[in-house]
Parts: C-alpha cells; structure tokens; sequence
C-alpha cells in the first residue's frame, strides 16, 4: 500500500526537517508514557496525601501566610481568656518525591499526567478510527455512485458542519450521559507492574483498570467524521475515472470489492495525512469536554486544569503542567502532520482545533 | 451560470440543511434516556399530576405532531418554551447573543489585525527571525487548548498582575449603545473603557487560534502568489515591490483567507463556548452549558438551531462575497 517513492519521500523530508524528527519523538514518548503508565509513573494517580497539598513543582517555592496559634516554651498563649494567634509565614518547598508538585488533594501530578496520556491517547485513536470508518466509507461511496447517492450523503455531511463540533459534542455528551468501560489494565492485572515496582522500590497499589470513554469515543467521532467523508469523496472522484478501476469494473468486479481493493488503497494517502491532524484535533476536544466536566473521566488532562482553577492564586502549577503537556502532545502530532503533508502532499483541507 | 442563479441555487441549498438540522436538534430529544416530564416533576408525583403534565407538554401525541408542533413554530421565531422557567426560549436565545457575537467579533478583530501583516511579514522576510518567530507561534497557537490559555491569562494577567478582571460583562455594547441613544456621552464612553478591559482576555483568548492559523494561512499563500508568473512581470515592469507585494500578491491571497475565516466561523462559535465557561461569560455558550445541567431541552435544542442557521447564513454570505470578488470561480 506504501509505494517504494512515498517511503523514499517520507525519508527524504525526515533527513531535511529538524521539526520533523521533533515531532516523531514528542509522539512516540507520549505513547510510550501512555502504554508503560503502571511502570513509570512515580504514584498511583489518584493516591491522596492531605498533608502533602499543593507542593510547588521543581525550582519553586511557595510563600503563605497563616494564622496559628501563638506558642511559647511550648504551651499555648492565653490572654483575657483567650488563645492568642499570630501570622505566621509558611514556606513550601518543592522535593523530589513530586518534581511537578502535587495537586489540591496531595495527588501527584507527574503521575496524573502519565495515566492521562492514557485518557487523551486511547480518545485520540479510538475516536480518529472511528471517525474515519464512518466518514471513508460515506465518503467512498458518495464519490464512487455519484448521482442522488452523493447528493444525499453530502447534504447530510453539511449538516452535521453546520453545527460547531464542540457544540454538538457538548449537547451529544449532555443527552446521551457518559457511558464509560473499564477495562483490565494487563500489566497490573498479570502482576508484571506490580513486581517491576517493587523491585525498583517504587510505591506499588496501582490502578488495575484503564476507563474507556465510550461515549466520548462515540461523540468525537460522530462530531469529526465529515471531514474524512470529504476527503474521501475527492479522492474517490478522482480515482474512480482511472483505467484500473473501470478495467476491474470490465472484470465483473463487485462494487464492494472494487471501492476496498482498488479506489480505497489509492486514496490511503489523503487519509492518513488528515487522521495524522485529526488525532490532535480530537485531543484538544476531549480535552474541552473534560475541562467542562462532561466527559466523566476522572484522570483527564482537561479534567485537571478545571481543577486547579479554584488554586489559581495559591498553586498555578496544577492547571498549568496539565495544559502544558496538551500543548506538548498536540504540537507533536501538528508537527508529524506536516511532516506527512509535506512529503505527501495530498493537498487536503481540514479542521484543526477546539 | 449567472451569480444570482448561483444565489438562488446556494439558498435553496442552505434551506434544505436548515430543515435537516431543525430535524437532527429535533431528533436529539430521543436519543436521551431521560424523561422531559421528570425535569418539571419529583420523582415520587402522583401518577395523574404527571400524565396531566405529559398531556401539557403534548408529549403523548404522535411523533409526527410533536415533529410539526417543533417545526412550524421556528420560521416564526417561535422555539418553544423553557421546561424550567416557561418561559420563550427564543426571547432568551436571543437575550445571549450580543454577548456572544461581540466576543467572536473581537476575536476576529484581534486574530485579523495580528494575523494578516505577521503572516505577510513572514513570507516576504522568508528564512529570516521574523518568519521563524511567525512559524513558532502559529504551531503553538494551533495546538494550544484555548481553555487552557483562558487559565493561563486569568493566572498571570489577572490574579498575579492584577491587570485585568478575572471575569464578567458587567456592559455590552447594547448597553452602551442604549446609553449613546439617551444622549449621555460621558457614560457611553465609560462603559466602553469597561467593556473594552473586560473583553481583552476573552478576545485573546478565543482568537489566539485563529490568529495563529490565518498567521499560515496568510504566509504560505502570500508565498504561493509571489512566486507566480504575474509577480514576476509586474517586478519586470518595473512596479515598486510595495506595489507589487501589498496591491497584488496580497490581494489575491486574501481572497481564500477571508473564505477560510468564514468557514472556521462554527469553530469559532464553538471556542465562544469554552471560552465563556472560562471567563462567566454571560453567552449563548453559558445558556447551552446551562441548558444541558438542568436538562431543560428545549433551551438547548432552541440554541443549537439559533448557533446552527447562523452558521448556514454565513457560509452563504462568505460564497456569495467569494463569489463576488472572484467571478471567475466555477460555481458549483
């Protein structure tokens, strides 16, 4: 399916763009930390520590005033009957046991955002696949049949642009509720995460599940599929006058095998180039409706930052690494997009972001 | 084909995927678990109050009346009634809009004002720092969560710096329009400064994306323009570089930006969403989100339809503006 001159363009614009290869290795680590999460991530996501709240990230320190209770040679202050208080500075310094800080409840953050790169990465590909089934195979036979057929399935693809996607999201996510599907975490489940951990000395008690947005999956892809539906129909358009199809056609080729064997591996390019983008576009809207508190994730990027709100005059950093690690996801798949535009140069258009 | 055969044509178009989205926003309803009878009633009502209250509502009618009662009413203005306040839902739909079109109009401000001279600074400075500053930040703009920015200004510009509020309208432009129209000046002119102070990070917030994408948009079209056969000629004739680059090139690259612009308008609305849940923004975003908690659908069907026919009507105004400047365009 990938031609000897694709891989040769392909390698040709990864040896001249730095971005390129940047963006590779900002995707490939973010998998990586998404996929080993029960190995590498310092603390189970949800562990609490009241005592230990909003310990400032690496580098920093906080300053807080507090009012306590007066002591003197050990003994509590009275005067007129009264305990007597004074302000008193409170400095929090960051430690290594939290090198991102910890969050209102004393959950580590590093932690949180490896498990949510769980959250963000199976959103991003569950929902882009999905997406993309439904819109090639819409697209596929609106520019193979033509006629009333196309006519019928692009007019109801306009309506559903005709709704802002995260608008339909949120009201789709509103009605339906959040459907959610644990499922088994294997390498907690079969012991290996657990034993790495204890021999490396890392706390163990991890999650033993990984929760399957179902309905965020479902949302995001009904919301995104128009965008493959287009850009399959182009190429559909386009590949459907070629001899070969119109030889398979002479050759009594069903109308289902010559879509899948010979339209659909010759409009593969387009495709992936616009899956590339829409991973990162479906990121940022999952990210939106956890942010809004309608995607039910618990151990959400988006789903922090709207937590760290209430702390944003004593502790930014909890709304802040969150973001910052979107940004860095995001940026990572654009770049890797471009990367395959570039080298491809399907000439597509599509929707970018929230 | 004539452009008002093409008008005709794109209108008739437009009319039938408002009729397919009233239909789709009326649908919605039953894909829902819940009961609309259970957001007015207690769950333990008697029986008799709740069936009396059904009838009300005419939801034991058959599908194809509920569907007329739903449909007939809109081209009159007439979206139903609020399961919770029963009140209009038009009225209030369109109490929210000023707040939310004056947002995505200064957005649209900001991101056109940035966006179209960073991005032809960059393509004419190709290779130099300008252009490579230009590139960074429309990657970034790009990927940035406009939430998560929102965040970000209210944190440092607001609650560290203390420059800005944090949130609230407390006037809008009807506010001081009225204001203007009873002759006091003096307070038309304050509550602009307010508006202006309170809009700034909202603005910037919702059009940092878009600035960043007309930022490419604009630059790799300028390069595409300049490196044509007609630049080269005009360059040859002898026309100054100005000319050439700002009366020409750029021209003709605004033409697909300002169709682009229109088409985002969805996106737009969408960040207009997000960025009123960040900033208490009192819009037709917080009314949707508002909507949806208290499951009072009607509010947010009447919202969606009211979001959704905009959008059509634009995308018809941005084709036949395109239309207009570019007659060679093959109508389609």
């Amino acid at each position: 399916m990938i031609s000897e001159r694709t891989r040769r363009n392909l390698r040709r614009e990864l040896r001249r763009s730095l971005l390129a290869r940047l963006g590779i290795v900002v995707v490939v680590l973010m998998v990586a930390m998404a996929v080993f999460a029960p190995f590498i991530s310092p603390y189970s996501p949800s562990q609490q520590n009241l005592d230990n709240s909003r310990q400032p990230p690496l580098g920093f320190s906080t300053k807080e005033t507090k009012e306590v209770t007066k002591m003197e040679d050990g003994s509590v202050v009275i005067e007129n009957g009264q305990v007597v208080t004074e302000t008193q500075t409170v400095y929090t310094n960051a430690t290594a046991a939290h090198p991102l800080g910890t969050d209102g409840n004393g959950r580590d953050i590093l932690s949180r955002i490896i498990y949510g790169a769980r959250t963000s990465i199976l959103v991003g590909l569950f929902g882009t696949s999905l997406a993309a089934l439904i819109g090639v195979l819409v697209g596929l036979s609106a520019g193979f049949y033509r006629g009333r057929v196309d006519d019928v399935l692009m007019r109801s693809a306009d309506i559903m642009l005709a709704f802002p996607s995260l608008v339909l999201a949120i009201a789709l996510v509103g009605v339906w509720g959040q459907a959610q599907a644990p499922i088994p975490d294997p390498f907690v489940t079969t012991g290996i995460a657990p034993a790495f951990r204890s021999a490396v000395g890392l706390p163990t008690g991890m999650p033993e599940t990984v929760v399957l947005p179902g309905t965020v999956i479902v949302v995001v892809a009904l919301v995104n599929w128009v965008w493959f539906a287009r850009v399959a129909r182009g190429e559909a358009l386009s590949i459907r006058e070629e001899e070969y199809v119109k030889a398979a056609k002479a050759l009594g080729a069903s109308d289902g095998r010559t879509m899948l064997r010979h339209v659909l591996p010759n409009a593969i390019t387009p495709i992936l180039v616009l899956a590339t983008i829409q991973v990162a576009a479906i990121i940022l809207l999952e990210s939106a409706l956890s942010f809004l508190g309608f995607s039910g994730a618990d151990v959400s990027w988006g789903f922090d930052i709207a937590l760290g709100r209430q702390y944003q005059s004593t502790a930014w950093w909890i709304s802040t690494m969150p973001g910052l690690a979107i940004v860095v996801t995001v940026i990572g798949l654009n770049l890797v997009g471009d990367w395959l535009r570039d080298a491809l140069d399907p000439g597509i258009e599509g929707e970018g972001g929230v | 084909m004539s452009l008002s055969r093409f008008l005709i044509k794109r209108s008739l178009q437009g009319l039938l995927v408002i009729w397919g989205v009233i239909t789709v926003v009326f649908g919605l309803r039953f894909i829902s678990p819940g009961d609309p009878a259970n957001v007015l009633l207690p769950p333990d009502v008697d029986p008799e109050v709740r069936a009396q209250v059904i009838a009300e509502l005419g939801l034991n009618e058959p599908l194809y009346v509920q569907y007329w009662q739903f449909i007939s009413g809109i081209p009159f203005g007439d979206l139903g009634l609020s399961l919770v306040t029963r009140t209009p839902v038009a009225a209030r739909v369109v109490a929210k809009l000023p707040a939310t079109l004056e947002l995505a109009i200064a957005a649209t401000i900001v991101a056109v004002v940035i966006a179209i001279p960073l991005g032809v600074l960059s393509a004419t400075r190709r290779h130099e720092p300008a252009d490579y500053g230009a590139t960074v930040f429309s990657l970034v703009g790009i990927s940035t969560p406009n939430f998560w920015l929102g965040v970000m200004l209210i944190l440092v510009l607001a609650v560290q710096l203390n420059l800005f509020p944090t949130s609230q309208r407390p006037i809008g432009l009807d506010g001081i329009a009225m204001l203007l129209a009873g002759g006091d000046v003096g307070a038309a002119v304050d509550g602009f400064v307010t508006w202006l102070w309170h809009i700034t990070l909202p603005a910037i917030t919702l059009g940092t994306y878009f600035t960043a994408l007309i930022t490419r948009l604009t630059r790799s079209g300028m390069l595409d323009q300049l490196g044509r056969t007609y630049v080269r000629a005009s360059r040859a004739k002898g026309l100054p570089e100005t000319l050439v680059r700002y009366k020409h090139a750029l021209r003709n690259t605004l033409i697909p930006v300002i169709t682009v612009i229109g088409l985002q308008l969805g996106t737009l609305i969408g960040g207009a969403v997000i960025t009123e849940a960040v900033f208490a923004w009192p819009g037709l975003g917080t009314l949707i989100i508002n909507s949806i908690n208290a499951r009072d659908w009607p509010v947010l069907q009447g919202s969606l339809i009211i979001v959704a026919v905009g959008f059509v009507l634009v995308n018809i105004l941005v084709d036949a503006l395109y239309a207009y400047v570019n007659p060679q365009v093959a109508y389609d």
